[in-house]
């Protein structure tokens, strides 16, 4: 009898094989890697995603014989994102997976809606990232996600690499989500725009198509969630020293002894200090600047191997890093008259009293502050030379 | 004497830590941002104290009755029926606890891992896991606590530390930027977690040495202190105070932003596995005490027989909540002060006084 009862509760188990609520295959997903966002006409989002295409991802040569795009880019329009997907689900014959998208593009017009409207979806769904790279595209999202990468496989890769890079002003959307939170900084998202990329002819070809990539282009500046302009690439460097993200980079002068000739000194880290001070009328801050770089170019042929001859470099540096963050400072301070730098942030570190009656104006506070730059570069090394090889014998 | 098992010093303490633990680093931090912003930290050590003292007072009163649990010493001092009426009173109290931590942990995993799974098959399954190992008692019970605590432990620090890249420590300043209030509220609704150590009057009489008591409450206490310190502190540094009060479950999306070298990443699932198992736990603590309490109540033998009834009081129990919101309302609106003022303060306290005036005592063994 026992044994009976256990055989029949044992076949019964075999009904609950068809009740896996959240089962989800592989092969039946649509991987996302990146979404654009753009406003139309008609007042609607228009949401347009690029998926992968796995079987190309591997297997076969790349350029051997008609290879297949990578990727396949869909859009549909809706009110909401979600509404845009359950158009995009009409379209699309899989599971529409967001765990692995890398970037959200807002096209221009949609930026400049509100990006609000857009990013409460990526943060509450619980299979998009947090991580997901912020970008704001020069014109159409849709345009920007259409394109594909010679070197990555998809272009919506080479966006997402180009941001980890860190070489210009990137974000990611839990950043973006925190500027648009804090009331003592405005959010600054990364700009993108399409160029027109050569690329190198492949053996047997005569020459790569010709076909738009995607770059890094400076950086966009939102009130609130609202986008009001635009940064260029030297602003958006001048940005990255005032925020104190990390800086790589190059700067460039003219050579001490021959002004015509440039050097060049390799940014390898930076901090950035903001002190700010208040005596209950003016505002003032100091940003302190300490950089950290090696020597790695010269144009000309002078020595430059002498303890003076850095010095002299360092303070020339100095003054290059000086004027990119007074570039940045001017248009924020000026134009857009909007804190980008987090100097409320600072300032509420150090004065919360004062801050509590200052934060609800602190874009005309901002603008009324004092800012002093003050730049200190130091040349660690000299790359594998001392002076150049070819300077002539004395 | 109904439980013959006995635990040891160390047992109890991890025993009375995974009690705590589990449900305030999953839903009490985003509670806590959402009142004292990037203080929080302080509102919890200022519970923590109130959890100590509180430990105390249970302890110092399971001592004066030794090898009594407090369904018997309520009796003792009270006399039979108000001992009764006190005892129904905390059995309502560990099943409805029970039946919030199972709740809790359903709508966490609908939320984060199986939305289509309808929340009450979660439930089931987790109740069938705890009741089954109900069978065991206390001792089972504690040897996997044992078993899998410093597993999780370690991967919840592990996390803490691979999202230190994501973390930025000013964010954590300007210290005391609420205002006093503030503070004390969150200190009041993360107390009502710390005084969750009323519970191990339940469990002195089944410890292998009844002296330590005070030591292993009060190392219970600082210790859950500690991690729910160090969550809040790693939140904080993450997302800055604003964008981490507005997580449902904080630490979870903390450790979601954990991205090494493009490789080490999406570890979720990983936090998810070390919150089910503290949900064991948690709920089997409440569970048995549930369980004990109601067989010492009844006067019964042995508490086996009461495993499944009482399991389906929990399960129905904990389907009341109509919606995440309210849960999470009632959890951080309602749920201190009733806990807080009834069990966890004041019939110890009015036990604790009567026992006093009426030089009540009991035999030592």
């Amino acid at each position: 009898m026992k044994k009976i009862a256990l055989f029949l509760l044992f076949i019964s188990f075999t009904g609950l094989l068809g009740g896996c609520w959240d089962r989800s295959e592989v092969s039946e997903l649509a991987i996302i890697l990146g979404a654009g966002v753009d406003w139309t006409k008609q007042n609607q989002i228009r949401l347009t995603v690029q998926i992968a295409r796995p079987s190309s991802f591997y297997g076969g040569e790349p350029g051997a014989g008609g290879a297949e795009a990578a990727a396949w880019v869909v859009s549909a329009d809706g009110k909401t994102i979600e509404d845009a997907i359950r158009y995009l689900s009409a379209k699309v014959p899989r599971e529409i997976y967001w765990g692995h998208c890398v970037i959200l593009v807002l096209g221009e017009d949609m930026a400049k809606k509100g990006a609000g409207l857009v990013t409460n979806f990526f943060e509450r769904n619980r299979r998009a990232r947090e991580t997901i790279w912020v970008m704001v595209a020069r014109g159409k999202a849709e345009e920007f996600l259409e394109t594909y990468s010679d070197l990555e496989k998809t272009s919506s890769q080479a966006a997402g690499f180009l941001n980890r890079m860190r070489t210009g002003y990137s974000v990611k959307l839990m950043e973006f989500a925190q500027m648009e939170a804090s009331k003592g900084v405005q959010p600054v998202a990364t700009a993108v725009r399409l160029t027109g990329a050569g690329s190198a002819p492949g053996p047997g070809q005569k020459k790569s198509p010709e076909h738009k990539e995607v770059e890094i282009s400076g950086a966009a500046v939102f009130k609130e969630d609202k986008m009001i302009g635009w940064l260029d690439v030297h602003e958006a460097r001048g940005l990255l020293w005032l925020k104190g993200e990390p800086v790589k980079g190059v700067v460039t002068i003219p050579s001490p002894g021959e002004p015509d000739k440039k050097v060049s000194i390799i940014i390898r880290r930076g901090s950035t200090k903001v002190i700010p001070y208040y005596d209950g009328n003016k505002i003032l801050f100091n940003v302190f600047l300490t950089a950290e770089g090696t020597f790695e170019e010269q144009q000309g042929r002078e020595n430059l191997d002498t303890p003076e001859k850095i010095k002299l470099l360092e303070s020339k540096a100095a003054e290059e890093i000086q004027k990119r963050a007074s570039l940045a400072l001017l248009k924020a301070q000026g134009v857009y008259g909007e804190d980008i730098f987090g100097f409320g942030d600072a300032f509420h570190r150090k004065y919360k009293k004062q801050w509590r009656t200052l934060k609800n104006n602190w874009d005309m506070e901002f603008k009324r502050a004092e800012v002093a730059i003050g730049v200190e570069v130091r040349i660690r090394e000299t790359g594998l030379m001392t002076r150049r090889a070819s300077t002539p014998e004395t | 004497m109904l439980e013959k098992a006995r635990i040891d010093s160390m047992q109890s303490t991890l025993l009375m830590v995974s009690m705590i633990l589990p449900t305030a680093i999953l839903s009490l931090p985003a509670f806590l941002l959402n009142l004292a912003r990037q203080d929080a930290w302080l509102s919890v050590i200022i519970a923590a104290l109130a959890g100590l003292v509180i430990a105390v007072l249970v302890v110092s009163l399971s001592l004066r009755f030794p090898g009594k649990t407090l369904f018997e010493y309520a009796e003792e001092i009270t006399g039979r029926v108000p001992g009764k009426i006190v005892g129904l009173l905390y059995i309502w109290w560990f099943l409805h606890s029970s039946a919030l931590i199972v709740d809790e942990f359903g709508s966490f995993l609908c939320t984060a891992v199986l939305p289509n799974t309808p929340v009450i098959f979660l439930h089931i399954a987790a109740l069938a896991v705890v009741a089954y190992a109900m069978y065991g008692g206390l001792e089972v019970l504690s040897r996997f606590n044992q078993l899998i605590f410093f597993g999780a432990i370690t991967f919840l620090l592990v996390g803490f530390f691979l999202s230190t890249k994501e973390m930025q420590a000013v964010k954590l300043l300007p210290l005391f930027d609420t205002d006093l209030v503030s503070i004390l509220k969150g200190s009041f609704v993360s107390a009502s977690w710390f005084g969750e150590i009323v519970i191990f009057a339940m469990f002195i009489p089944s410890l292998n040495k009844p002296g330590k008591a005070y030591l292993v409450a009060a190392s219970a206490v600082v210790i859950t202190a500690f991690f729910l310190v160090s969550s809040l502190f790693s939140v904080v540094a993450v997302f800055g105070p604003y964008v981490a009060a507005s997580w449902i479950f904080p630490i979870f999306d903390a450790v979601r932003m954990v991205s090494i070298a493009n490789f080490l990443e999406r570890l979720d699932p990983l936090i998810v596995a070390v919150w089910l198992m503290g949900e064991f736990v948690k709920v089997g603590v409440f569970y048995y005490a549930a369980l004990l309490g109601s067989a010492q109540w009844l006067g019964l033998k042995d508490h086996r027989p009461l495993i499944l009834p009482l399991g389906v009081i929990i399960l129905s129990l904990a389907t009341l909540c109509p919606n995440v919101v309210e849960l999470l309302d009632f959890m951080s609106t309602s749920k201190p002060p009733y806990a807080l003022t009834i069990f966890e303060v004041g019939i110890p306290l009015l036990l604790w006084s009567v026992a006093l005036v009426r030089k009540k005592r009991g035999k030592a063994d």
